[in-house]
């Protein structure tokens, strides 16, 4: 049976990236049906475990390319990567993954859409979040719906 | 991911403007950080060549105001959160930590299990390593094209059965850990004086069927080394070659009959030419071990405090050291594990006797260990006292300090936790493997700029030198959890003598190259 995968990214420890953490919890809270949420602190290729057997990915993450301010919501799919303006998300592990988890014929979802938001922070431990960081939660909890109602 | 030790975040702005010089010593800011990005800055001379390069990563800030006030009891499980690379080290640094604060020490099985365990995690790592991160540099070819050395040219080269082994092995391995640690990447496994479960005559079947496959596994890799590396004397020549090429003093944890061990022992130090230099346990680390902090970076660097901080510089003068694989091969007369040895002895044979100085033979030493990390793991495993159900040896001390001390993938981690009475913590310290090499690191890349900037003009060959340089010391970087090391963006930034930016190139996440 299809089923939709949430893919939230995040460290609890580290500021800004618990971002995905807080959603996952939000997310849960909203019991939406046929949604598997899944958090996750792991990095590189230890990500394919998080990939396979779903028929479609949303990832929520952070990113910091310097190049927006804090709190910008960016949501692309997968494909548009190489062509994302104004730099690209750092978070390479996770295309890697997904390109390793395809090389190898593995099952890996056809589509993958991504939801991104730059982070001011990532490096503080038990630091606080950036205000507009948290409040990008709002626009992205609204985006994930988006997402799945399609 | 470095994490840094009694570090202030400092972030301050870089100006470019003309900076007067102290002597020969150039007096600029600490540099700005690009969020995400490895830095390295390029200082040229009057004459417009290269007089110094200095490397930068991102990394963690606040550990130990961080640490405070929480109890010791429990960093294992907090430690191991803090990197996504490497969160069995932290967990296992720490609970040996904690077995030194309150002084008690894990019965045989319970030592046997942290062991084992702890051989797993090396054996899965190390593996995904040499296939994943390293690979792209050798197993593809070291004049192939960029857009080869990747991952994707490695499944190609090798073929997608073998990819596909290399994920099946890994699951594995997690499976198992997950059997005796509760989470893979969360461990909840140690405990001060033992471990929380002990190990069930079912759970040893699994361990034992695992560890045989992974001997095979590793045996297999090795040979791949073997003829896809070996036998292409570009890539054997690469190693060989001036680059990278360090001669420094070399540490890592040996047992008692100075073999190689990642989970206990003792620490030794040998020389540039091999001879033992000292060897001592982990709570004497501060009489070897000393932190420098360099006015343009804000990572320390370590060194040794007996010989001294003598600046960027090899020798035996020079307090610089080094760890991870190739060190630990250095710094051990053996390996503990008949195959690995048999390994360990061709190695020192192709390149010329003991210690090897060439960086990029990390590579070859880490397959090295792959194979004791799985020979060791089947040991513990066939060990019939590893299923007794004694694990744990209860604290009983008032705690007030503990060191512990692991070989992580990619090199010595120290975890050092004061406490008061209570087991509330008042001071804490991480060495985390990278650091130990971080003065090398610099060195590295400085040479690597020597021969690729010229002036303004920056090759960019320098990036993939430096990413070379990168994937031979596989350091923690302080990246966002979930980002990939391998494929750090960098930034390469060239400065006239008083610090003006005179060009700038840029390796973005994706590949797109930016110059200015």
């Amino acid at each position: 049976m299809a089923h939709t995968r949430l893919l939230c990214l995040g460290n609890e420890l580290l500021a800004d990236d618990a971002f995905g953490i807080v959603v996952a919890g939000r997310i849960r809270q909203l019991g939406l049906p046929d949604l598997e949420v899944v958090e996750a602190s792991v990095s590189g290729f230890n990500l394919v475990d998080y990939l396979l057997d779903a028929s479609r990915l949303v990832v929520v993450d952070t990113m910091q390319t310097a190049k927006a301010p804090p709190g910008t919501v960016r949501v692309f799919r997968e494909q548009d990567v190489r062509s994302t303006p104004g730099g690209s998300p750092h978070y390479v592990g996770l295309f890697e993954a997904l390109a390793v988890g395809r090389a190898l014929k593995l099952k890996v979802p056809e589509e993958v859409v991504i939801i991104a938001v730059e982070a001011a922070d990532c490096e503080t431990l038990g630091g606080a979040m950036h205000p507009a960081v948290a409040a990008a939660l709002a626009p992205v909890l609204e985006q994930v719906q988006k997402l799945l109602a399609v | 991911m470095t994490i840094p030790t009694e570090q202030t975040a400092v972030a301050v702005q870089d100006k470019d403007t003309s900076r007067a010089r102290e002597t020969r010593r150039i007096t600029i800011d600490p540099i700005t950080r690009l969020e995400g990005h490895g830095k390295i800055d390029i200082f040229l001379d009057g004459s417009g060549q290269v007089e110094r390069a200095y490397f930068q990563v991102p990394e963690l800030r606040g550990f130990e105001k961080f640490a405070q006030g929480r109890l010791a009891e429990d960093m294992p499980q907090i430690t191991s959160r803090i990197c996504g690379v490497c969160p069995t080290a932290h967990h296992m640094a720490s609970t040996k930590a904690l077995d030194a604060l309150y002084q008690v020490a894990p019965p045989p099985a319970g030592r046997k299990i942290r062991e084992l365990f702890y051989s797993t995690f090396m054996t899965e790592d190390h593996a995904l390593h040499f296939y994943f991160l390293g690979g792209p540099d050798f197993v593809v070819g070291p004049t192939a094209p960029a857009a080869e050395r990747n991952v994707l040219g490695v499944i190609a080269k090798v073929g997608i059965e073998i990819g596909q082994k290399v994920i099946a092995m890994r699951r594995r391995l997690r499976e198992l850990m997950t059997l005796s640690g509760g989470k893979v990447v969360h461990p909840v496994l140690g405990l001060p004086g033992g471990v929380a479960k002990r190990l069930t005559a079912e759970d040893q079947a699994r361990f034992r069927e695992v560890a045989a496959e992974a001997v095979e596994f590793a045996q297999f890799t090795l040979s791949i080394f073997d003829s896809v590396v070996l036998r292409n004397s570009d890539y054997v020549n690469l190693i060989l070659a001036d680059h990278f090429t360090h001669r420094t003093y070399y540490m890592g944890l040996v047992d008692e009959q100075n073999r190689v061990n990642f989970y206990d022992g003792m620490l030794r130090v040998v020389t540039p030419e091999g001879k033992e230099f000292a060897k001592f346990p982990a709570d004497k680390y501060l009489d070897y071990v000393a932190e420098r902090v360099e006015p343009w970076s804000y990572i320390k660097f370590c060194y040794l405090k007996p010989v001294g901080w003598k600046g960027f510089t090899d020798g035996a003068e020079s307090g610089i050291y080094a760890v991870a694989p190739l060190a630990r091969l250095n710094a051990a007369d053996g390996m503990a594990t008949p195959l690995a040895q048999q390994a360990c002895d061709a190695m020192f044979k192709t390149l010329g006797g003991k210690p090897v100085h060439h960086t990029l033979a990390n590579h070859w030493a880490r397959v090295i260990e792959l194979l004791y990390a799985a020979e060791r793991m089947k040991e513990l495993a066939d060990d019939p006292e590893i299923t007794d159900p004694r694990v744990r040896t209860l604290p009983a001390a008032t705690p007030r300090e503990g060191i512990g001390v692991v070989e992580a993938p990619r090199g010595t981690l120290f975890h050092h936790y004061q406490t008061d009475e209570r087991g509330v913590i008042t001071r804490a310290n991480l060495i985390v493997a990278t650091q130990n090499n971080a003065a090398r690191i610099a060195m590295s890349v400085e040479k690597a700029a020597k021969g690729l900037v010229s002036g303004t003009n920056i090759s960019e060959g320098v990036l993939n030198m430096v990413e070379m340089a990168f994937r031979a010391y596989d350091p923690c970087l302080g990246c966002a959890t979930h980002s990939l090391p391998g494929s750090m963006p960098l930034e390469v930034r060239v400065r006239d003598a008083q610090g003006a930016t005179l060009a700038t190139l840029r390796r973005d996440a994706d590949g797109t190259i930016h110059r200015e």
